[in-house]
């Protein structure tokens, strides 16, 4: 069909409510009689609190209670103690937000310090196995590095990083009787009133979590977190709906962030660049009370042909706050060492570093040995290489122009295409309309204007006619917003639930003497506008069949689910270029272009699918040149927990960027042929920045991110 | 004196029954209007942007994106107030909302009011035309510094941008744009006074002095930059907070034979455009000073009494040999910028005082240069801010003042770099060994912006960059 809407350009859906502030995001409800809630947080790493002093607080204009006591909730640190800088330990509740700031602000906290090892690098900071990556190895590896002939052996660090979105945590929790509603940032809302009923041990049944648009999340707003229960447990105390808000600067260490980590990547490759042996060994930090592992040993694994492997995965637990996935987690990070190595090895052996890579690309994944659904890894260093005008790559500090040193550098990415089971209902209407609904979100990338495309085509509609509704704990089953697996999962139900529901019209028709439709082969029916049609008999619309049998609309909910992946492995791949320019005298780097080409099977939306490209290598600009939560190891502070010092990319960094996506589907791992991007348009972002800077400058920096001052 | 009341997209709400301390941001999201966001209560995102009609310089009246996050809902007594909602209906778009929607600029969609309103106040500037396209404009004349206090987390700005560059001239009958044809509100007095704490803002240069006199602990604000931080973040709640920011005496820009005077009050993104390039270190400083949403609001009198040690614009006054105008109710003074400083936030400003205006010195010197090293092009604090104005006649350093921002604890001038230049010729020679000299200028310290050594450095490198910028004509 010329017309499907899948595969067009289809501006948002939901983009005229967003550029007229109509978009309501959690924080922007007010239920009558609502309290505003300002948590009081810690400034000590490790301690007991031995009171809590609120009499001046609760004396202010407007301030409704102070609660100190969060007896019988849930809560993942132990009561009594401060386990990390920042932990919620008071909630100041006022009749509006400066109030409630300005009482929070005069609660004083009594405590006993206890001696606090914040900082990974600490002496005192033990290492321990990941309970969750085991220890992996095939062949020798640390055979082949002595065997050489080539050898680098090199450490990689990673600072930590926030994902900073711009809408701050926020949640509103109203109670009514024994029921509860919440209006929250989540990326999932299901899992959120799972979380939440459990931490305050109340019937899962009882809450409700509405969330239809989220103001950018990047995974921290996957879990639930402390200050979502908080809210609950507050409003049910004062008995009046409370919303709660965290800062920007206790979004540093109330809602996660990507591990800082450290890395000894070692290779060992012949004269001809085939990698013959690869050592990693990797290191995050984590929280003491709880460990959270990322996938960062998967890619040195799993790319590359190499024959001899070996990854060790710890965790060194400290004082610090919970960490959490961020756009690409592991995976970035792990690309990073790997990627970086790669270019010094295309040095090493004298060979171009695409070419480099296309003599050890891999047709299987290397830890399970399945072939891949759609392998078009080369296909996308190919392409890179040309677009990007590669060619005209030079070598280290050979191109100058003026006070500017330039330089490109390359990298690859890769991930998996993550996949969960999904429901969605589907409802066509009499009226000639459709909706299409899923307990997912939409944290920016288009799941609604996704899923109205799909629904559109699955029903035989114009896209028009479909609405897409989410984010409401209500809808059928969907798993969390996140790993770049929404459209591959609910889009598949999306899709099942529209041909399912258009199936069971037809079957109406062909089987309603009074259809024109009567005794059709429901195979051969076609449907175009809402009017099925079939080859020799008549045509009616969906309305009409629904009418004479008196219904005002139809509806199928439909459950998909993925194949278990043992015959293949399904990955997503990409290439990424960068050219770079290096001021001589003061170290500044710019970004002066980049191009990313990716294979993330069928595109449903290319407007969509291009922005969130480009927005995946600015993520990948920010984590490269900008991006470091600065920490103060005495007390475990963090220094930068601002919009004005944390610093993410602003306009003016933005180059030209380019994102291209290869043709093709990937119909052997869901009915509607697409694979993630989300996650990997940011990996290999800065690995790419990295080489490009040691291309311009000779400069080697494998510490993230490349400040001035390595540059000197 | 009439109960203070703002006019928000047309309808006129009243201020008299809100805490001294609630920001503009606030009073309009608890009036329904909740599209304006906060995203850091700091004026760092420009997810709170708002319009606010004030008296323009081409016309009678502009359009001016401001932070609400940072303003106190007080300060708007009188004034008309432009949110994304009052721009347009998802039925009757703004063509700013309309060209952000087709070309894909929201993407979560949070940040995007913000962008909205900053990008409307771009298309309503009189002065925008194609004939500035190039380094940082569009083909349409659309100045990008205009979003440069707006950050986006999702889009990867670009289709932002296109949606920026894509935007016509306003049609005539388009009522904002024939708002500036007529005057903006007058100021008005304003006395706000809830659970013991006072807004006010006084009629007269004389009223704020005596209130001043009598209560020297009332805090002064002008563009309330700071006020807003110390409310959101640091928990300041002054008990009496004196608006100067619309006396007309603190809002004048003169040009005399001997000196520029530039009143205290006045917003730099308005003496920007007054002084309109006449002063080439300024005009070098302001494009990178913080964000236009800052710019807009912020003042020299706020950032001089403010005392910040990273202060660009006191690296550039400096080096201009500026002078501060004082005043209180006693009388007048005038005191050299580089005998203003004190300390770490200290000054000689005494308590009940107000800089009313800052004098640069005519001629300025020839030679001049701003540089400021930051890590991002926009809306960033220096590591180190330089500002040179030499005299070069003859290939000799005939005077050399040299101001440092971010390198002690008080902005100060470079003397011993200075004394190692004068009279000596503008050489490759000279300029090394002056570099040694301004390596050491300043106690430098390692933070998390930049460390100690590389600040030391880069003083050193910046004085090369000139030298080669003055010599071999190239920009770097």
């Amino acid at each position: 069909m010329t017309d499907m809407a899948t595969g067009t350009p289809l501006s948002r859906v939901d983009g005229l409510l967003k550029v007229t502030g109509g978009a309501d995001y959690a924080a922007d409800h007010n239920p009558p009689g609502l309290l505003h809630a300002v948590l009081v947080t810690s400034t000590v790493s490790r301690a007991t609190i031995t009171g809590i002093d609120t009499a001046k607080a609760r004396a202010l204009p407007g301030v409704a209670d102070v609660i100190t006591d969060f007896g019988g909730v849930k809560l993942p640190f132990p009561a009594g103690e401060i386990s990390f800088f920042g932990q919620p330990v008071a909630i100041a509740l006022a009749g509006t937000l400066q109030q409630a700031q300005h009482a929070a602000s005069v609660v004083a906290v009594r405590v006993t310090e206890k001696p606090a090892v914040t900082s990974m690098d600490d002496r005192q900071a033990i290492a321990v196995p990941s309970e969750e990556v085991a220890d992996y190895a095939r062949g020798d590896a640390d055979a082949a590095l002595k065997a050489g002939p080539i050898v680098l052996d090199n450490s990689f660090t990673v600072a930590r990083e926030n994902h900073n979105p711009m809408e701050l945590p926020a949640t509103v929790a109203q109670w009514s009787g024994d029921e509860l509603t919440v209006w929250d940032k989540t990326q999932w809302v299901q899992g959120t009133g799972k979380h939440i009923a459990a931490a305050l041990d109340v019937p899962e049944s009882s809450v409700r979590v509405i969330c239809p648009f989220i103001g950018g999340a990047f995974g921290s707003a996957g879990r639930t977190w402390p200050h979502q229960v908080l809210a609950a447990y507050a409003a049910r105390r004062v008995k009046r709906p409370v919303k709660l808000v965290l800062t920007r600067k206790q979004m540093y260490s109330g809602v996660g962030y990507r591990p800082e980590s450290r890395q000894r990547l070692a290779l060992a490759a012949g004269a001809d660049g085939r990698i013959t042996g690869i050592v990693h060994e990797l290191k995050t930090e984590t929280a003491r009370y709880e460990a959270y592992s990322e996938d960062a040993a998967e890619l040195p694994k799993m790319l590359y042909t190499s024959p001899n492997v070996r990854s060790t995965y710890r965790l060194v637990p400290v004082d610090v706050s919970a960490g959490t996935f961020m756009r690409g987690p592991g995976f970035v990070t792990g690309a990073f060492a790997l990627e970086s190595t790669l270019d010094e090895l295309a040095e090493r052996v004298d060979i171009d570093p695409v070419e480099l890579r296309l003599r050890n690309v891999a047709d299987r994944n290397q830890i399970t040995g399945t072939p891949f659904t759609q392998e078009r890894f080369a296909d996308c260093l190919r392409r890179g290489a040309e677009a990007f005008g590669w060619a005209r790559r030079r070598p280290p500090k050979a191109r100058r122009e003026g006070n500017l040193l330039i330089g490109m550098g390359m990298a690859s990415a890769a991930h998996p295409n993550y996949m969960s089971a999904a429901s969605a209902v589907a409802r066509i209407n009499a009226d000639g309309t459709a909706v299409v609904a899923s307990a997912t979100a939409d944290m920016g990338p288009g799941t609604a204007t996704a899923m109205s495309q799909l629904a559109a085509d699955g029903l035989g509609l114009p896209v028009a006619k479909v609405r897409a509704m989410l984010g409401d704990s209500t809808l059928p089953t969907a798993p969390m917003h996140a790993g770049s697996a929404t459209l591959a999962s609910i889009g598949s139900a999306v899709h099942t639930a529209s041909v399912a529901v258009r199936d069971a019209v037809v079957r109406m028709a062909v089987l309603d003497p009074a259809s024109p439709l009567y005794q059709a082969d429901p195979a051969t029916v076609t449907v175009h506008n809402g009017v099925m049609s079939a080859p020799g008999h008549g045509s009616e619309r969906y309305g009409d069949v629904l009418r004479r049998h008196g219904k005002d609309s139809i509806d199928s909910t439909q459950t998909w689910k993925p194949g278990d992946g043992k015959k293949a492995s399904s990955y997503e791949f990409g290439a990424v270029f960068a050219e770079v320019s290096v001021d001589i005298r003061l170290g500044l780097v710019r970004i002066r272009r980049m191009r990313g080409v990716y294979d993330i099977g069928r595109v449903v939306n290319p407007k969509l699918a291009h922005s969130q490209a480009i927005g995946g290598l600015v993520g990948g600009i920010g984590m490269a040149l900008l991006e470091s939560t600065a920490r103060d190891h005495r007390d475990g502070r963090i220094v930068n927990a601002n919009m004005a010092d944390y610093l993410v990319p602003v306009h003016a960094d933005v180059p030209d960027l380019e994102a291209e996506f290869l043709d093709g589907a990937d119909t052997a791992s869901t009915p509607i042929g697409v694979k993630g991007a989300a996650e990997l348009v940011i990996i290999g972002v800065p690995a790419a920045i990295a080489n490009a800077v040691y291309n311009a400058t000779g400069v080697r920096v494998r510490d993230l991110p490349i400040t001035l001052d390595k540059l000197l | 004196m009439t109960i203070p009341q703002v006019n928000v997209n047309g309808r006129w709400l009243a201020l008299s029954d809100i805490p001294v301390h609630t920001t503009l941001l606030d009073f309009v999201r608890d009036s329904g209007l909740t599209g304006s966001k906060e995203g850091c209560a700091e004026g760092e995102c420009g997810a709170c942007a708002v319009l606010v009609a004030q008296p323009g310089i081409t016309t009678p009246t502009e359009w001016v994106a401001v932070n609400a996050c940072l303003l106190p809902a007080a300060s708007v007594d009188g004034q008309e107030v432009i949110t994304a909602e009052g721009l347009g209906r998802a039925d009757a778009l703004h063509p700013v909302q309309e060209a952000m929607a087709v070309r894909g600029g929201s993407q979560c969609g949070y940040c995007t009011p913000g962008f909205v309103c900053g990008m409307a106040a771009e298309y309503y500037r009189a002065d925008r035309d194609c004939t500035h396209a190039g380094q940082d404009h569009g083909p349409n004349g659309f100045d990008l510094h205009a979003l440069s206090g707006n950050l986006c987390r999702c889009t990867g700005y670009r289709p932002i941008r296109d949606a920026a560059y894509s935007l016509g001239t306003p049609p005539a009958e388009d009522p904002l744009a024939t708002r500036r044809d007529e005057p903006a509100a007058a100021p008005v007095a304003t006395e706000v006074t809830r659970d013991g704490r006072t807004y006010l803002r006084p009629r007269t240069l004389p009223d704020a002095l005596r209130v001043l006199a009598e209560q020297p602990e009332t805090a002064p604000v002008a563009g309330c930059t700071d006020w807003g931080v110390g409310v959101n973040i640091h928990g300041r709640r002054a008990d009496r907070v004196l608006a100067i920011d619309r006396l007309a005496e603190l809002r004048e820009l003169e040009v005399h034979a001997d000196a520029i005077e530039i009143g205290a009050a006045l917003s730099l993104t308005e003496i920007e455009r007054k002084l309109d390039g006449s002063v080439p270190l300024l005009a070098e400083l302001f494009p990178q000073f913080a964000s236009r949403l800052i710019r807009n609001r912020a003042t020299l009198g706020g950032n001089l009494g403010n005392g910040s040690p990273i202060g660009d614009a006191s690296a550039a006054l400096l080096a201009l040999g500026a002078e501060v105008l004082l005043m209180d109710s006693a009388g007048r003074r005038t005191v050299p910028l580089a005998d203003y400083f004190t300390g770490y936030r200290e000054s000689v400003l005494r308590p009940g005082e107000l800089i009313t205006s800052i004098r640069i010195p005519l001629p300025l010197a020839p030679v001049t240069a701003f540089h400021k090293i930051a890590k991002r092009r926009f809306d960033d604090i220096s590591s180190v801010a330089i500002g040179f104005a030499l005299d070069i006649t003859g290939g000799v350093v005939r005077r050399a003042h040299i101001g440092l921002g971010g390198v002690a604890a008080t902005p100060l001038r470079a003397y011993a770099t200075e004394a190692a230049l004068l009279d000596r010729p503008w050489t490759a020679d000279t300029v090394a060994a002056a570099q040694q000299v301004l390596r050491a200028e300043g106690t430098p310290m390692d933070d998390h912006r930049a460390s100690a050594r590389y600040r030391a450095a880069m003083l050193g490198q910046s004085l090369a960059k000139l030298h080669a910028e003055t010599t071999e004509g190239a920009v770097g």
